[in-house]
Formats: structure tokens, sequence, C-alpha cells
């Protein structure tokens, strides 16, 4: 009877199956195996099979003589496979003897099948689209790998394109995600491990790592992590996102997510491990610092001086991303004498008329711009430009016209706005949106003081994070003079002698020294 | 171990350049130029020696007691009575410091800044930040030590700049026209603030580098002294004669900067800084009481005393003095004694203690032997 | 649960008690300048200047209207016994809070210069907002119809009095300087002087400027008087303040002025006491161009660009000499730095007679060594604007 339940719990069968407990025998007391008769079988699978219309149950005669079934589903197998390369040979020729696996499998003209000695693998190779061959009288069946289903096909991501660099991004199959990878590292040295989390949805998951780069100790962390999931469905990474961080109440994330397989690829190649989850084009990369995720792959493409100003002005504008309306604030009601003498009286003669203090408009201003933002992706394409125009000139014109908001406020949103564009990675820009309000409201109350002590607890709230055991803070604090010049500035290539302190301790080195290049170099050879 | 955290000397030494630098470049210059006029950019100098020998002293009784604090030293040398004893009075002067300099801060901010906000306010968030960092352990504040050090001191370094135009260095001249003197009467007040290197002892056992922890407590006490010689040199070189005048000169400096008709007015801006020198100076001293007293109750964890100690400093704030004056006239003459005694004294008879105590085991054991 | 009780509770506390120091800009006035008098019941008048922010209509998005100072600020004023309660007055009289943060320029009249200006340099210093670098002047007459002046072409009196002292070679003092001359050895403080442009006929009386005239000399904290344009410049000249000036020479080797154009200066005060006979040489090194030339003198001859820069070492010489006998000898104010000269290199001597300065300092006598460098003669030569023969070459 537990076993029922195991099989409950594992989602595979709804309680109310009408499955009576002595047909169900418990030899390991783990897995329920098939039965001989094939229509026992046959049975059981349909009563688990309930109500599931796109279940086909084919029942056939090989080579005449010998019962069989293949259990498929239809939409995730291919049928055309099915009919040419399985049915065809074997409903033909004839044969006295009942037919053993062996014999079957030979005849098949597949590369690629398993056996399936338990419902539960058999439940499990159908719910991937893999039909699997039931045979009279044999133990084991065939599970023929002949998934298929329409997909679509890989495109440039959306929310992270690039100008210099590759062009594909992950899709939502799994396999085709895997070749993603492995088509950038061919090394036996790539391991790939699978997990199967969620009760209804049984999402395969995948855990790859390059062997000797990444600790042995954070792969095994990660698989530990995941393997703790118990949830009814896991759709996306986020969820597996939320479920194996360390910190879960901080407005930071502390996992890499990326649709790109060069990020991905340059990632492992620096020790770290990714998390690929079939049903979404998203891939996580854990550990992660908060460096890594406020840079771009194009970084690492374009020369190094000029991912290098990038950089700087990327880290500039993070910083007014956060602080500049609560600045602004500050400034402008509690310490009026910092702002230069011509730019306060035009700036009072602008304010002159406008009913809200300075921190109710900057408030109004700012929670406006989010919704815009957030009204622009839900857009169909051809509207959504027509409404960034509308939205940014008319209404911020016609605001000011009408006395609502000053210009220097709006001014000063816009900036904010463009700064949080700046930022790669789209979660933790929202972070950063998400952290100005609270400083805002901090710059109402206490000034430019007030500023200062919500960045100082920012800052160390920052400072107590960490992703899988990485402090996020690394290597600014605490300080890796080695790892600084991938943070600071982005060091040419021929500089990128080791690999990042936390992740690639092991195998410190990734070039042979002396990689700069030059004119002469081409004659070292000669 | 309660602190299970490690930091590098590096991190230990950037730790203690605010901790000193913070009021150091605030209230300080005012009194010892009170004293030392125009040689008040000597007096640093002087001050550091007591900032070396304090170094040298915690590490050599870190040397002959490894891995602990002084609150478990001072149990170990003199006994459990009165090596608790010791330790709570200690421990109570460490709170009283670190109320006083919450007590000048929230003075500072209330009464240039925010003049009409309550001074518990102004108190209370500083508190309550230090309260999180403190929390988060040594190692916490060690990051945060390591972000924010370097904006520090950019930020000194661009005020610097921006004051070149203003300065005469002829204000320095003559230089000793009354002799030595009145900058070692200028030193005092200097030293007041190098005895906080005491501090090192609450993290040397947690040093994973413990060899080069002499080296960097030495840079740390070279480079704080080099920033305050150079703070009171350019206040000196600003305001000459008036200097011992002015109440905060060096904040009266940055508000003279004027430049290219729009830099001007920035002593918000220095504010800001100032009180990020400030939090991790308060949040040191806090760190080190509430580390100090689970020590001394043989506590498991540290974290439960967080925030009760925060209560406590903002009651001792203040309650430290009923109004300015007598708060000025505390710290311009008891507080000289109670943290000489205190940060110097203590350490210096603990180490004559142990090694006195040394010889004893040794003469000892050299006459059964 | 306890935890966001508390929670509620800071917030509830922080939130209801409102924001203690926050002030809107548009409850500012923001004050561009003040100015202080001495009534003759011995009263004290704060004048301020208040600046008036016109929205200038809707849709413009609120630039900055280039119109000149016609009506965009207001003067202030309000009467009291001392400083500070005059200013309490004025606050009294402001639908706004008064602010502080952006006055640049300090206006004493003369009545109040010449009674004593240390309580209000005091004041000044002490008051948390004071900005250090506010210029002081000394007007002729009341300081209030300074800043009721219009100017057409600043935005008011106040810009127009702060660019002069930055641009002209005059004196400047800000009030730290101020403050330092005061509680320096000399006790003397020279501070610029200011009257009111006489309005061109065809305008209103008030539609004029005030301009800079010559220092006012401080001794210890009254005023003993001004010396005019001429004479400041000797004083600039040994103060090393002096920017550029234009002075004429007339050469002895032909008819005609030359109009030289002083660029650069450094000046250096070397202090000599010879058994209690104090002496100072003052070293001057100007830089100088050629700008007008009427004689017909071609001066790219060494010999006579030689000459010219001893005629106008000569000149410098004889406008500090004027200098130094109004102020030094007159006056007797050290507003040269002697004092601090002396005391930098002759530190013991002057412990023991500081208290003498007032009879020494007039006494002290004075070297001028000047060494003028002439570095162009224009962007042509004599010979430009007349035949070959008239130029004199040799």
């Amino acid at each position: 009877m537990d076993v029922f339940k195991k099989l409950v719990r594992k989602g595979y069968v709804s309680s109310q199956t009408k499955i009576s407990a002595d047909k169900l025998q418990d030899i390991t007391g783990m897995q329920i195996p098939l039965s001989l008769e094939l229509n026992e079988n046959l049975q059981t699978l349909q009563t688990i099979y309930e109500n599931c219309l796109y279940v086909v149950f084919h029942n056939f005669l090989i080579s005449g003589k010998t019962n069989a079934l293949l259990i498929f589903i239809e939409g995730l197998s291919d049928k055309d496979m099915i009919n040419e390369y399985v049915l065809t040979p074997l409903s033909q020729g004839t044969s006295e003897v009942q037919e053993s696996t062996p014999i079957v499998q030979n005849k098949i003209s597949l590369s690629n099948h398993k056996e399936v000695k338990t419902f539960e693998e058999v439940i499990e190779q159908v719910s991937m689209g893999n039909p699997v061959l039931l045979i009279d009288k044999e133990m084991n069946g065939i599970a023929l790998n002949l998934s298929k289903w329409e997909h679509r096909s890989i495109q440039e991501p959306v929310a992270e394109p690039i100008i210099k660099g590759p062009r594909e991004g992950f899709t939502e199959t799994l396999s085709v995600n895997m070749s993603l990878l492995l088509r950038k590292i061919k090394s036996p040295l790539f391991k790939m491990n699978s997990v199967k989390l969620g009760r209804y949805t049984q999402t395969q998951i995948v855990v790859a790592y390059i062997e000797g780069l990444a600790d042995p100790n954070l792969v095994q962390e990660v698989m530990n992590r995941l393997e703790r999931i118990d949830m009814d469905g896991v759709l996306e990474s986020g969820y597996i996102e939320e479920m194996i961080e360390d910190n879960p109440f901080s407005p930071f994330p502390q996992l890499l997510t990326t649709e790109r397989p060069d990020a991905v690829a340059a990632q492992l190649l620096e020790g770290r491990v990714s998390i690929l989850v079939d049903g979404t084009p998203i891939v996580i990369v854990v550990p992660t610092t908060l460096f890594s995720l406020l840079q771009s792959p194009e970084d690492y493409y374009q020369r190094f001086m000029i991912s290098s100003m990038i950089r700087w002005l990327r880290y500039l504008f993070v910083v007014i991303a956060l602080v500049a309306p609560s600045v602004y604030v500050a400034i402008l009601t509690y310490h009026q004498e910092m702002v230069p003498t011509t730019l306060l009286l035009s700036i009072s003669k602008s304010r002159e008329d406008i009913p809200f203090p300075a921190f109710f408009e900057a408030l109004l201003m700012e929670i406006t711009f989010e919704a815009l933002r957030e009204a622009g992706i839900r857009l169909p394409k051809q509207v959504g430009s027509a409404v960034s125009i509308v939205g940014a000139l008319v209404i911020g014109q016609a605001a000011t016209a009408a006395g609502l908001v000053s210009s220097p406020m709006v001014m000063v949103v816009a900036l904010t706005g463009i700064a949080s564009f700046m930022i790669p990675h789209y979660s933790t820009g929202v972070s950063f949106r998400l952290l100005r309000f609270p400083l805002m409201i901090l710059a109402g109350i206490l000034g430019l003081l007030g500023v200062v002590l919500g960045m100082i607890t920012i800052v160390i709230h920052l400072c107590t994070l960490r992703s899988f055991g990485v402090p996020y803070m690394t290597p600014l604090a605490p300080m890796k003079t080695r790892d600084m010049k991938d943070v600071l500035v982005r060091a040419p290539w021929w500089m990128l002698k080791t690999r990042p302190h936390l992740t690639g301790a092991g195998n410190k080195y990734r070039q042979s020294p002396g990689e700069i290049p030059g004119s002469s170099k081409g004659d070292e050879s000669e | 171990m309660i602190e299970k955290g490690k930091i590098s000397s590096l991190q230990m030494a950037m730790i203690m350049y605010p901790v000193v630098v913070a009021t150091g470049d605030l209230f300080i210059p005012a009194v010892t130029a009170k004293h030392a006029n125009r040689d008040l950019w000597i007096s640093p100098l002087w001050g550091s020696l007591i900032g070396f020998f304090v170094v040298y002293i915690i590490f050599q009784l870190h040397k002959l007691f490894p891995k602990e604090t002084l609150i478990q030293q001072t149990e170990r040398i003199f006994g459990r009575i009165v090596g608790k004893i010791i330790g709570i009075s200690f421990l109570f002067v460490m709170l009283q410091i670190n109320s006083q300099i919450i007590r000048q801060y929230g003075q500072f901010v209330g009464n240039v800044f925010l003049v009409k906000t309550p001074i518990l306010i102004v108190i209370g968030s500083i508190v309550l930040v230090c309260g999180f960092a403190v929390r988060g352990g040594l190692e916490v504040i060690a990051r945060c030590a390591q972000l924010f050090v370097p904006i520090v001191l950019l930020t000194w370094v661009l005020f610097f700049i921006l004051l070149i135009p203003d300065m005469e260095p002829r204000n320095m001249l003559p230089i000793m026209a009354k002799g030595i003197l009145p900058s070692i009467k200028g030193a005092i007040p200097q030293a007041a603030i190098f005895e906080h290197f005491v501090l090192l002892t609450f993290m040397l056992p947690y040093l994973t580098d413990l060899k080069k922890g002499m080296k960097w407590g030495v840079i740390s006490v070279f480079i704080t002294m080099l920033t305050l010689v150079l703070i009171t040199m350019s206040s000196l070189f600003i305001f000459g004669d008036i200097t011992s005048e002015l109440a905060f000169p060096v904040m009266i400096a940055i508000r003279y900067i004027e430049m290219a008709g729009f830099i001007e007015h920035l002593e918000a801006l220095m504010m800001a800084i100032w009180v990020i020198g400030t939090f991790l100076k308060i949040s040191t001293y806090y760190y080190v009481f509430v580390l100090g007293i689970s020590q001394w109750l043989h506590l498991s964890d540290y974290r439960p005393m967080v925030f009760p100690s925060g209560f406590l400093l903002i009651a001792f704030s203040i309650w430290v003095a009923t109004d300015v004056q007598e708060f000025l006239h505390f710290l311009s003459t008891v507080s000289y004694f109670q943290s000489a005694s205190f940060e110097i004294g203590i350490p210096t008879i603990l180490l004559l203690a142990a090694l006195a105590q040394k010889k004893i085991r040794k003469n000892k054991e050299g006459k059964k032997g | 649960m306890k935890l966001s009780y508390l929670f509620i509770c800071g917030a509830v506390f922080i939130l209801l008690s409102g924001c203690w120091d926050r002030v809107e800009v548009n409850d500012l006035a923001l004050i561009l300048g003040s100015a202080v008098d001495k009534n003759k019941n011995n009263t004290i008048e704060i004048s301020a200047q208040v600046f008036i922010p016109k929205k200038s209509g809707g849709g413009e998005q609120g630039g900055m209207s280039s119109d000149g100072g016609n009506g965009n600020t207001l003067v202030r004023s309000a009467t009291g016994v001392t400083v500070a309660d005059a200013l309490s007055k004025l606050k009294m009289k402001l639908p706004r809070e008064a602010f502080w943060g952006h006055s640049k320029i300090l206006v004493i009249g003369e009545k109040m210069a010449e009674e004593g200006i240390s309580d209000l340099v005091d004041f000044m210093m002490r008051s948390p907002e004071a900005r250090v670098r506010k210029k002081v002047f000394i007007s002729k007459g009341s300081a209030k119809h300074t800043l009721e002046l219009i100017s057409p072409l600043e935005r008011s009196t106040v810009e127009v009095l702060r660019e002069m002292t930055e641009i002209h070679s005059v004196m400047d003092t800000p009030i730290k300087r101020l403050a330092q001359m005061m509680a320096g050895n000399a006790n003397a403080a020279a501070v610029p002087w200011i009257e009111i442009l006489p309005p061109e006929p065809d305008v209103k009386k008030n539609q004029t400027v005030p301009y800079i005239k010559g220092t006012a000399i401080f001794k210890k904290d009254k005023m003993v008087g001004h010396i005019d344009d001429k004479v400041t410049q000797g004083v600039l000249w040994l103060r090393n303040e002096m920017r550029t000036t234009t002075i004429s020479v007339a050469p002895s080797e032909a008819e005609g002025l030359v109009t030289l154009n002083v660029i650069k200066n450094k000046s250096e005060l070397v202090p000599k006491i010879n058994d209690n006979q104090w002496s100072i040489t003052v070293k001057i090194n100007p830089v100088a161009s050629l700008i007008e030339n009427t004689t017909n003198l071609s001066y790219k001859n060494p010999n006579f660009s030689n000459e010219l820069e001893k005629d106008l070492n000569e000149a410098i010489e004889n406008r500090v000499k004027k200098a130094l006998a109004q102020v030094q000898k007159e006056m007797n104010a050290d507003i040269f730095g002697f004092s601090e000269a002396f005391y930098r290199k002759y530190p013991k001597k002057w412990e023991q007679t500081k208290d003498q300065w007032n009879e020494i300092f007039p006494k002290v006598k004075v070297y001028v060594q000047v060494a003028s460098k002439l570095v162009s003669t224009g962007q042509a030569d004599t010979g430009i604007s007349r035949p070959e023969k008239e130029v004199k070459k040799k």
C-alpha cells in the first residue's frame, strides 16, 4: 500500500485511481515492475491513463506471432519515424516462435533505445515523448528515443542583444540547449548531471560543469540543493532560483540568469556551474558576484580599452540609477547651498507654481515612470514605440506645462531611467530600480544624511550576501587584487592569465604565459 | 570562538584607518590648534608615536596569548576575579567612549546640518545602521571598510586638490617658533585618538595572515598620521592664525571651496563622507563592545547582544553630558585621562604583568631543573 | 511578529512627526547679497537683496530669462540694535525663510566702517550658514543704496560687484581674509571701496552700477581712511595681488607715450633687521607686453626695449612709493604683510617687540627693486603705419 502512496505522491497516479492493491507487487519496495502478461500491463496502464485522451495504445503483432503494445503520446512522438522504423519492420515477416526482446531490438532500425523494467519508467519515458514497446511474455519493455515536437527555432535572445558576438539564444527544449553548449565546449571533461523535479511537471534539470575547473564541493552543493526541492511543478528556472538561493529575502539576485550560450560557456570556463531547465530558455549560473551581474558578454568581445571605458560608464550609471532622484530631492530640500547659484535661481523659477513638495513630485514621477515601463513590456510591438514617444515626450511635456511637475524633475527622472537601462542583467536592474524608492523616502526625511545612511545599509546588506558560499562583493571586498583587473577595467585577454579566485582556485592558469601579442610574435615559430 | 569570521590584515588596516581619521579630521584640529597654533601639523607626528606604541603592545600581548582578545587575556593573567573586574571596566569605558563619539556626531550633524531634527533621531539612526553592520560580524565590517575607505580617501584627495588654489604655505612659517612644546601640547588630543588602535586586540585573533599583521598595523598608523598631517596642514595653509578660532576648521575650509563658478559649498558632500567614516568608527567600537561582553559572559553567540547594546549606546550618549559646554569641557580635560588610562594603561599593565609572570615561571623552572 | 510590530512603530513615528529640516525651494527667500548700515541713532540697518523667481509663462521649460536685472530682485531692510536683532526683524518682513547660503557679498556702509566692524565679522564667521567666501565692500555713504541699484548688464548689483573683483585688479577681500587680517599680527585690513557710478543723463537715477574705486583702510576694526585707484595699485604690487594692469610711460629717447600691459607679476618681501634698523626689500618681477606705441621708436631694437623696461620699473616704483607714503607713513596701517614677513624670519625678535609695531612700522625702510621683463612688442612693429624713414631704429 505504501508503494501506491509513493506513486500518488510522485504524481504518477491520482489517488482516485481504482487500482487494487494486490495487483501491485512489492519487490524492492520502490518500483513496480512490469508483469509478463501483456494484458495485465495493458490494463494497468489503461487505468493509469484513464481519461488521458492523448495517450495512444497500439496493439499489434510482431511477425504475425507475438503480441506487442506500443504506447506513445501523440504530439510528443515522431509518428512518421514510428511507422517507418518500428511498426513496419516489426510487422513484416513471419516467425514461428515467440520473439524475445533482443531479437526485436535488432529488427528496429533505430540507434537509441533503452530498456524499461518498471511502470514508473514506462510512465516516465512516455511522458518524455519516447514510445514504449511492451512485448508479451517479456520482462522488460523497450523505450525508443523518438520524441519530437514543435518548438521555436534558435533566435537572438530578445532581452540580451549585443552588437558584436554570436546571436544564438537558448530555446525551450533542453536537448537543443545542451547541444548549444556542447558546440562551445568540446571536452570530455564537460560533465552534465540530470535531476527531475516537480511532481506533476517532471521537469528535467541538467547541471553542467567542467570537471577540474569547478570546485567539486560546489557541484555537490548544487546537486544537494536541487534534490531538496519538492514541489508541484517547476515551470521555469525562476522557481528553482528562489528555492536554492542563499538569502531569499534579499532584493538582489544571487544567481546569474542568461539566455546566451556564449555567456554560459564563459562562466563555465571560469569554474562555475550552470543549471539548465527544460521548458525555458533561461539558464542559471552559480555562483555569482555583483560584478558578474553588471557585466555583459559583449565586454569580452570588444577591445579592452573600449570595454573598460564602457564598464566605468556602466558603474557610474548604476550609481546614478540608484541615487539620482534621492540626491536631487535631498539637495533641493535640505542643502540648497550646494546648488550653483545660477542653477538654483532657475530651478526656483521653474518650481514656482508647482503644488507639490519636491519629494512628492519625485515620488509621483518615478512611480509613473515605472508604470510606463511595465506597461511598455506588455504592449504589442506595433504600439510599443508609439507609447514610448507618447510617454516620454508628450506626458512629460504636458505635465510640465500643466504645472504638475517641474522640468528639472523630468530631467532627473529621465536620466535615472536611462541609467537603469544601462544594466545588462534585467533582474539586477530591477533590484536597483526598486531600491531607489526607499532611498527617496529617506532623502525626504533626513536629506543627504538619509541618503548616506540608506546607502550604507545597502552596502552592509551586500557585504553580508553570499552566493553559494562566495561573498557577493568579491573581488572588491574581500579584496582579491588578482581578480580586480577584470572588475575595475577589462584587462586585455593576454593579461587575463588567472582564473577568478573563488571558483577556479584549483586550476589557476588559463593561458600559457607570454600571450601578449605584437608584430614580432609571428616569427617565433621559426 | 564566538566570531567565526576571518579577515586579512589588509582589511584590519582598512578598518582602523577611519576609526582614527573620522573624528581626527573634524574635532581634533581645533583643539590642537588652540595649543599648537602654527605647529599644529607637527602634532600628529607625535601622536602617532602613541599609535605605534599601542600597536606594539597589543602585538606582544597577542604573541604571548594567541587567538585571544584582551578580555580573555586579562582573565588569564590576573585570574578570574580580578580579570573579570578589569575586563568589565575596560568594556564600560569602551561603551563610554563610543557614546562620546556618537554624541559628538549627533552634535555636529545636528548643529550644522539638520538643525531642527531632534538629536535622538540622528543618534538613533546611526546606531541602528551600525547595529546592522555589527550583526553581520567582523567580516561584514571589514568588507564595508574595504569598500568605503578608498572612496573616503579619494574624496579627501579631491578636496585637497580643490583647495590648492587657496592655500598659502607661508602660513606654516615660522616653524616651531616657540620651540617644541606647543606641538607636543597639541599632540595630546591627537594621542587621544591614536589610542583607538587598542581595538586591534579584538581583531588579531581572527586574522588569516598573522605574520603580516604587524606590518599592516604599522602601515595603518603611518597612513593615518599622514592623512592627519595633510588635513591639519591644509587648514593651516588656508586659515593661518584664525585656525584656532574656528570650531571646525576642516569643514569651513571645505565650505570655502569655490571653483569654476559652480563647484561650491561642498560641505554637505563632506558630511556624507564623514558620516561614512564615523559609521565605520562607531561600528568598530560597537562590535568590540559586543564581542567583549559576549566573551566576558562566555556566551556562545554575540548576536543577541547587538540590539540591547544599541539601546545602551543611545542612552549613554544622551547621558554623557547635559549640554554642549559641559561636554566640551569634559572632552578637553577629563576624557584624555580616561581614554589614556584604559586604552594605553591597561594593555601596558597587562603586558608587564604577563612578562613578569613569565619570568617568575622561568625562574621557578630554572630552580627546579 | 515582534519585529514587524517594531517596524510599524518606527515607520509611524518617522512618518508622523514630519521632516523637520525640510524646506522647499519655493519657501526660501534667496538672498543674493546684504548690506549693513549704521543709522544716525546708532541703530543697525540690514538690507538684503532677494531674488524674485518669476515663472516665465507656461509652455516654456523654465529657462533663465536673460532680460537683465530689471525687477528680478528686490531689497528689504530692517533696523535693530545689534546685527542679530536687525536680522530677526528682517526675517519678519519676508514671507519666506531667509536663505543666506547664496549670499555672495556684504556691503558695509561708510559710517559703520568708521565705527568698527569687529562685531559684524564675528557674527558672520560664527553663523552656521556663513559663507566664508563672501566678499566684503565698503561703500561710500549708504550701503543700502548700492543694493537698490538696477544693473543693465548683470542680473543684480551683487553679480556686478562680484565679477568686478574677479576680473579686475582690485582688492579682493573675502570674509575669511578680512578675519585673518584683523586677527593677525598687524591688526590692519584693506577692503575694496565702492562708489556709485553716475548714471547716464537720460535714465532713471538708480539704473546704474556701483564700481570699485579704491580701497578702504582699517586699523584694528575701524576705518581710518581710503585710498584711490592709483594708490591701490601700489598696494597690490606690494601684496603680490596684481593681476593685469596697464601702465603708460614716456620714454626719454623720443616723443610720445608707450603703453604696456602687465600680464603676470610676482612680488616678494625680504625683511631684514640690522641692529634695530628694520628694513624690507620688495622684489617685484612683472611680465609685460607692449600694446600701444605713439612714439616712432622701433622696439625690435634691444637697446630701446631695455630702456623701456627701465622706464617701466621706474613707473611701478613710483606707484609703490606713493602707496607706501600714504599707507605706511600717513595711515600707519600695515596692510602689506610686513609684520608677517618679519615674524616669519625673525620670530624671536618679533616676540620681543611686537607691541611696538605701531611705532616701528612707519619707520621701516622699504627698498623697492623692480625687474620687469618685456616679452612681446605686439603683433606688428612701429613701421606699420609710418613711412620707413621716420622710424627710429637705432
